[in-house]
């Protein structure tokens, strides 16, 4: 698989290739700011660019700006967006307009060179990808007295899952569920929230995102 | 009080010697056998003698007036019913034009420029020394064919010719200073602001006149070389006399207009004691002077130059020819100014009833607008502080991410790196990397929360309501109500969010709900805990009033509005 890494610490971006490289992913650019990340991504065309969130020029949201322009010049090549603010927030700046080839993870996970080759994988799949600290803190946001009251603690599970961005075949797999209660449980998550189950796997991560932030 | 009594006195005493020299030998006197004619000419000196001690103009003015009053009575003395006042009469029948001139150009606290004082000492001279005593020394009424006359007592040496040359030179000369002085009436009239003329007008007109026809009798009677009592000279001493009495009504005009713009400003200022509405002194001023386009400025402490409005607020004095400046002092220093349109307080009656009766208005409204510049000025100071405090917890913020936290994520990667080198050649020493490498992630964590307590960055790029829904995940006791998405300045959103986010560490045990609304150009932000807020809550006070809001705190909850422009 051919991925481009952008982060302005060199140190980083080189441990990180090598990591990639050594399990087994190809490593076709490197660079440290987000002007030079588009450029790079136009001629090199990876499949997936793993962009640092903080970088030249303004050191404030620079890299997610970059991510969105990617997906909008090129929808088929997936990004994962790396980054130290835990707040779903910039998650679902990221979804919002193409949810499918598209991760946001925590910075901290960069050396869990396992997690960062799933995440990989899964965006190269066409999946997405939600860092589980984030959905675990808005699963567990205190709410006035709703409809996730409703919800067994396994469809809560399943619902987390669902908004890290897992499929139905993945969730069956981490829960040890077949296909057939798993899309049991969705479907009574989906009606006791009040939720459309449309078609798209990516708008449904999305839609659980929105109403887990919303309520 | 002494003054009074001592003019009063001689004022008296002179008329009642005029009466009886008119009485006496009435053909002679100017006033004839009519005893209206006396009364009137006697009324005309007491009139300028008792305007004169009421007038509230400076000493000089008041001491000529009331002399060239008692003057006008001595003009009859020169006349042979005299008996001893006769001496005086010589010396002094022609003095009384000099001391109204020179009284007039004093009038409205005029200082004596450089033409005006030669006009006022050729007047002098002319009447004291060649008319009056110079004459008076050598002239014998008796071989002139006044055998009633009484004896001159300042006769040297009898030298009729010499007399009647002197009088004619005299009454030339008083013709032509007198009509010098008429002009310079004029002219002062012709150039004075409005203001200025309003006051000059009622005094300076009938006072040129009066010498004027004074000048007019010395010129009748130049070639004669004496002043006479014949029907032209007693046609213009009538004028003069009502001439006179238009000097005496014009200076109590004057008194009375002053009276009335006192009793204004005092009304003034006891409604300015009642009620003191901000900048009110301005419009009472505007309306009392009648210049609509009037400012009150006030000068700050001597720590802090510069001026203030009745408000506090910052001003400028102006330049610019249209409006003038007046300053009011107090012991040698600027209290306030008052910016007006020019010539408005040349009006010596508007500057005298603002500096004595509108000071203590002027300074108790200054006192109050110093109040309220400094508290200004202070509120600016502590938005400084905590704006300057704000820029330093970003810094700090971007510094640990920037530095720290990329550094050890390095340091995570460079750690799982050996590991694969090493591969699984020593189990034990991989546990013990692995071991660093799940600490380091820890650390990393850590130092999340930490940079995000300092200031989170998503309240600087994203705005208020991302940052509270973010401080929501991380505290789910939490609960997010209504929050406005759009975006504030940059003081009241981290306001905003430290109020929350300080608030809600002091509620006691059990959900906190919290909800933001934006209300006529301010931002409610509210908190509800069952439990209220525990402990001081100065320091979030302090906060909120940096950017100029309030809080509150009840039973089950605080409350903080902040102004929110944008």
């Amino acid at each position: 698989m051919r991925v481009l890494i952008a982060d302005d610490e060199a140190l980083l971006r080189e441990g990180l290739a090598r990591l990639l490289e050594d399990a087994g992913f190809e490593v076709v650019g490197r660079c440290g700011d987000a002007d030079a990340l588009l450029r790079m991504v136009d001629a090199r065309r990876p499949e997936v660019a793993v962009v640092d969130i903080r970088m030249p020029p303004n050191n404030t949201d620079d890299g997610l700006l970059a991510a969105q322009e990617i997906r909008r010049r090129h929808p088929r090549i997936g990004v994962l967006v790396l980054s130290h603010h835990l707040e779903a927030h910039y998650a679902m700046r990221l979804l919002e307009e193409v949810p499918e080839r598209a991760g946001y993870l925590l910075k901290e996970r960069v050396s869990d060179v396992a997690v960062l080759a799933d995440a990989l994988r899964r965006i190269g799949e066409g999946e997405c990808v939600v860092d589980p600290t984030i959905v675990s803190r808005l699963v567990a946001r205190k709410r006035a007295r709703g409809p996730l009251d409703e919800l067994t603690d396994r469809e809560r599970e399943v619902l987390a899952l669902i908004a890290e961005g897992l499929s139905n075949g993945a969730i069956g797999e981490r829960m040890y569920l077949s296909p057939k209660t798993v899309e049991a449980h969705i479907s009574q998550i989906f009606m006791k929230l009040d939720l459309r189950p449309g078609a798209d796997q990516h708008r449904r991560v999305l839609a659980v995102l929105a109403y887990l932030r919303a309520s | 009080m002494v003054y009074r009594l001592v003019t009063w006195t001689v004022a008296l005493a002179a008329a009642a010697v005029t009466i009886a020299i008119a009485r006496a030998e009435p053909s002679d006197a100017l006033a004839g056998d009519s005893a209206l004619a006396l009364g009137a000419e006697v009324a005309a000196g007491l009139l300028l003698v008792a305007t004169a001690v009421a007038a509230r103009a400076r000493s000089g003015f008041r001491v000529l007036l009331a002399a060239s009053g008692i003057a006008w009575l001595i003009g009859e003395w020169n006349s042979p019913g005299a008996g001893a006042a006769f001496t005086a009469g010589l010396v002094l029948y022609a003095a009384w034009p000099a001391l109204l001139a020179h009284a007039a150009l004093l009038y409205g606290d005029r200082p004596l420029r450089r033409p005006a004082v030669a006009l006022v000492a050729v007047a002098y001279a002319d009447s004291l020394l060649v008319l009056g005593a110079g004459s008076a020394l050598f002239l014998d009424p008796r071989p002139l064919g006044c055998f009633d006359c009484p004896a001159n007592r300042l006769l040297v040496s009898a030298e009729p010719e010499l007399v009647a040359e002197l009088g004619r030179a005299g009454l030339y000369v008083a013709a032509a200073w007198s009509a010098t002085f008429a002009a310079l009436a004029l002219v002062r009239l012709t150039t004075a602001t409005p203001a200025r003329r309003r006051v000059d007008l009622p005094v300076l007109v009938p006072a040129a006149a009066a010498v004027a026809l004074f000048g007019a009798r010395a010129l009748h009677g130049g070639e004669r070389g004496f002043l006479s009592n014949d029907p032209t000279d007693r046609a213009l001493w009538a004028a003069q006399l009502a001439a006179l009495a238009l000097v005496a009504a014009g200076v109590a005009w004057e008194r009375l207009r002053a009276r009335r713009m006192r009793d204004q400003l005092a009304e003034l200022v006891v409604e300015l004691g009642r009620s003191s509405p901000t900048g009110g002194l301005r419009d009472q001023l505007a309306r009392t002077f009648g210049d609509p386009s009037l400012e009150v400025l006030h000068a700050r402490d001597d720590d802090d130059a510069g001026w203030v409005d009745g408000d506090g607020r910052p001003a400028r004095l102006p330049h610019d020819v249209h409006r003038e400046v007046t300053r009011v002092l107090a012991g040698g220093r600027e209290l306030s100014a008052v910016v007006h349109r020019p010539g408005l307080l040349e009006d010596p009656a508007v500057a005298a009833e603002l500096a004595d009766a509108a000071r203590l208005a002027l300074e108790h409204e200054r006192l109050g607008a110093i109040r309220r510049a400094q508290l200004e000025s202070l509120r600016a100071s502590r938005g400084r502080i905590v704006a300057t405090a704000d820029a330093e917890r970003r810094s700090l913020e971007r510094d640990l991410h920037d530095g720290a936290q990329q550094r050890l994520a390095t340091l995570a990667v460079a750690i799982r790196l050996a590991r694969r080198q090493l591969a699984s050649e020593d189990p034990q020493l991989d546990g013990e990397l692995a071991a660093a490498e799940q600490g380091l992630r820890d650390a990393l964590a850590q130092l999340r929360e930490l940079a995000h307590g300092l200031i989170p960055a998503v309240l600087a790029h994203e705005g208020l309501k991302p940052a509270v829904e973010a401080l929501a995940d991380r505290s789910p006791r939490l609960v997010v109500g209504d929050l406005p998405p759009e975006r504030f300045a940059a003081a009241v959103e981290s306001a905003a969010y430290f109020f929350v986010a300080e608030s809600l560490r002091r509620c006691g045990d059990g959900d906190v709900a919290v909800s933001v609304r934006r209300e006529d150009g301010r931002l409610l932000v509210r908190l509800e805990a069952a439990a209220g807020i525990a402990g001081s809550t100065i320091d979030l006070e302090d906060r909120v009033g940096a950017v100029g809001g309030t809080l509150t705190a009840t039973a089950h909850g605080v409350r903080a509005e902040l102004p929110c422009e944008s």
